[in-house]
């Protein structure tokens, strides 16, 4: 194969394949509020999340960390950071969110990925209209 | 790999709301939904509701994100069975493009699954099931290419139905190992729409794994379509229709779709 | 994704075969060049050249390039302008996809192999998809109704799971069969018009390497048919302010590299691309996250994006220029370039096989040190071939 062929050239190269090896899932997240309501804090943004995958999982499955890497209160989107084994959970229980302070609410998820580098160039979001 | 669709949203008298549905499902990338008529038997002689022309709703269908095409709209019946009595096909189904039955208990669950002429089966996610789901009926049912439908929507609105929709969809995956199985939304709501990749990773809860999980909103959902059409066929083989139109092609993709539906086997059984 | 995450544990690979054409799950490989040099450099990209139809070797062409350079407040007048300089790209709405193989377009056009086309607004994991390569490829990635009716022969997708779902059909117009009014040429244009007249929208590229009259001309004569319109790659820059940059050195390169792992790097070049800044330690409530060890702070810095239709070849000069950038000291000693491919195109890494699962991402991240080493990184999603 041409990669092992690279590795035994004069050393001019080196080659690494990390597998899988990603430690993080990144998420960019929006919350939709039917109430169309705006004010929600960065804490308690968390804290929604938090106790939503709590409700789902409850005490021993909902006790993975993750992280808002950033929160953009104007608009309610957020970049989140997930290790690997807490992506499916915490995915799921944003799915499942249905409603915070008894409003109907949504979180629709724009981009998954393990790099966050690729969250910065979706062609999706390549809109020429 | 094929289009997103969602199977189910309920219809709704009001039209701002159907409409705004047809419209969030759009902007999630959903490529067709089909609008849910319920049938329930309150008393002896109910009514089948008549499926309403979506152009009443709009002028133009809305464009589905990202893409340059506009969402396709089908209509669905979807029969509660309390009783064997509940499920006649008759002509009034022939207007839907597809049909569903709810099997109240086990017999009807079983004769759902081996000679109702159905598209789709729903397991009921907002009750405690009553029963066992067998294997073997569910396996012909797989061969009849009929699918078994999810519905997320319970889940989202509370946590006693999240507890029955989960339990009932890991005992329903279990048995038919993520085989025909599809996730709808049942949505009575635009917010309580999720999009497909959402759906996709949902579905891994409920016991799917990831690449059956994608399918169960794409693939099996078109197979769903195609078993749907062939219902005004006889055995999918041969359908007549009043205008000569391509006649042809609808042939071909008919025969086609039987094959799908069913392992090897049922295709044997066509060549003879 | 917890199955699939197991499953992979059980089949780990000896190094060696891990060069399996699909890694099947998200992977990233990194290349280090240890020797340094200008010379070293330019033997990689024709190392990548040689197996990669498509030039520099990524992604037929790529919607954004991202360049970070640490301690600079402006843009190099050289770089900047050689951004200015890249061209133009249309935008052709609903063109059947059998223009493309006409007589005039194709003699004139796309036997030149300056040519990028790749279908717009598709979705390569539910649509039928529609490239075409430099190398006189065209790639239709379609669903299997289409498949069964267009009648061309194909080979099932890679990425298929219980049943066949997807087919890749690629004709080379380069070949003899291919010539116009030869028999293949008749029927896979009959194909295209009569059994399914695909129509999609499309972007087109052309690389404008001594315009030749009748290219110009036929391109032309093709666009004004349909309705279309042109655009130009949009440049956006961004001053970086007092903040921590991890800090690189050739030597680290020699050895096992340096202490923190190319996935806390790209993580932390992500982070800079989308705004995010490292966590207060104070209050680690909302985020643990942190700029990776060892580190420097810089006080400013420069990021710009430029987004569009980018070509290999222009991508290809451009990344000449960044080197030329340390010419003269500077205080920095590295700058990054990233490059994205398309998710939605149906071929990565010159012509492998390309697709979505949960996303489609490749892109390939180039570090270019003050001494000429150089470290790239190349990461691909679950659904996509090795990079070469």
């Amino acid at each position: 194969m041409r990669r092992a062929d690279a590795t035994e050239e004069p050393a001019a190269f080196e080659r690494r394949v990390y597998r899988n090896a990603a430690a993080h899932h990144y998420m960019k997240i929006g919350l939709v509020l039917e109430s169309g309501e705006r004010n929600i804090g960065a804490v308690q943004f968390k804290q929604l999340i938090v106790s939503a995958v709590r409700d789902l999982y409850g005490e021993v499955g909902g006790a993975f960390n993750f992280d808002v890497l950033c929160y953009d209160e104007s608009a309610l989107t957020a970049v989140l950071r997930v290790y690997n084994s807490g992506l499916v959970k915490l995915w799921s229980a944003l799915t499942l969110l249905g409603s915070y302070k008894n409003k109907l609410c949504a979180v629709r998820v724009m981009q998954v990925s393990p790099f966050l580098l690729a969250l910065s160039g979706n062609s999706r979001e390549l809109d020429l209209d | 790999m094929a289009l997103f669709m969602d199977l189910n949203v309920s219809f709704s008298e009001d039209k701002t709301v159907l409409k705004n549905i047809i419209e969030t499902a759009a902007h999630l990338g959903y490529s067709t939904v089909a609008i849910n008529y319920t049938l329930e038997f309150h008393h002896k002689k109910q009514e089948i509701p008549k499926p309403r022309p979506v152009l009443d709703l709009f002028e133009k269908l809305p464009v589905v994100q990202g893409k340059s095409k506009s969402i396709t709209v089908l209509n669905r019946l979807t029969v509660v069975a309390t009783d064997p009595s509940h499920f006649r096909p008759t002509a009034e189904y022939k207007a839907f493009d597809l049909v569903a039955v709810i099997p109240k208990t086990e017999k009807l669950f079983q004769a759902a699954c081996m000679n109702f002429d159905v598209n789709i089966i729903c397991v009921a996610m907002s009750e405690k099931l009553g029963f066992f789901i067998k294997r073997a009926p569910v396996n012909v049912a797989i061969e009849r290419g009929v699918f078994f439908e999810i519905s997320y929507t319970p889940a989202i609105r509370d946590s006693t139905l999240r507890r029955y929709t989960i339990s009932n969809a890991l005992s329903l995956t279990e048995i038919c190992k993520g085989k025909n199985v599809i996730v709808s939304s049942g949505a009575e709501k635009a917010i309580e729409l999720r999009g497909p990749y959402d759906i996709a990773n949902l579905g891994i809860v409920f016991g799917l794994s990831t690449e059956d999980a994608k399918d169960a909103v794409s693939t099996n959902c078109r197979s769903v379509c195609l078993h749907g059409k062939t219902r005004s066929t006889a055995f999918g083989i041969i359908h007549t229709m009043k205008k000569s139109q391509p006649a042809n092609k609808t042939e071909e993709e008919d025969e086609e779709e039987e094959e799908e539906g069913g392992p090897p086997r049922k295709i044997i059984k066509l060549e003879k | 994704m917890r199955a699939e995450l197991t499953s992979v544990r059980e089949v780990q690979l000896p190094e060696r075969e891990i060069s399996l054409r699909h890694p099947r799950v998200p992977t990233l490989f990194q290349l280090q060049g240890k020797e340094g040099g200008r010379v070293f450099l330019s033997v990689f990209l024709s190392f990548c050249l040689s197996f990669c139809p498509c030039l520099s070797c990524v992604v037929c062409s790529s919607p954004q390039v991202s360049v970070l350079i640490p301690e600079c407040a402006v843009l190099p007048a050289t770089v900047a302008g050689l951004m200015d300089s890249f061209g133009p790209y249309y935008r052709v709405r609903d063109l059947p996809v059998y223009k493309l193989l006409e007589e005039n377009f194709l003699e004139n056009v796309l036997k030149r192999g300056n040519f990028y086309a790749l279908s717009y607004k598709t979705r390569i994991d539910e649509d039928n998809t529609v490239a075409f390569l430099p190398t006189g490829q065209l790639i239709l990635s379609v669903d299997k109704d289409t498949y069964e009716r267009l009648g061309l022969e194909g080979k099932p997708s890679q990425y298929n799971h219980r049943q066949v779902m997807r087919y890749v059909v690629t004709v080379d117009v380069t070949e003899k069969s291919m010539a116009p009014g030869s028999k293949r040429y008749q029927r896979v244009l009959a194909s295209l018009t009569e059994r399914v007249p695909m129509k999609c929208d499309f972007l087109f590229s052309r690389h404008k390497n001594a315009a030749a009259a009748a290219e110009d001309g036929a391109l032309k004569a093709l666009l004004s048919q349909f309705k279309y319109d042109t655009h130009k790659p949009i440049l956006k820059t961004h001053t970086l302010k007092d903040m921590l940059h991890p800090s690189l050195k050739s030597s680290d390169l020699r050895g096992d590299g340096p202490l923190f792992s190319p996935h806390h790097f790209l993580e932390w070049l992500g982070a800079v691309n989308l705004d995010i800044t490292c966590s207060d330690p104070v209050d680690s409530f909302l985020s643990i996250y942190n700029c990776p060890e060892p580190h420097t702070p810089m006080s400013q810095g420069m990021l710009c994006t430029l987004t569009g239709l980018l070509l290999p070849e222009d991508l290809h000069s451009l990344l000449q220029e960044l080197r030329n950038y340390f010419d003269e000291p500077k205080f920095s000693s590295w700058l990054a370039m990233t490059v994205h491919g398309f998710v939605d195109s149906p071929v990565a890494w010159g012509t492998t096989e390309h697709g979505f699962l949960k996303g489609g991402e490749n892109f390939y991240t180039i570090v270019v040190l003050n001494n000429q080493d150089y470290w790239l990184h190349m990461a691909t999603g679950s659904h996509d071939g090795c990079p070469p």
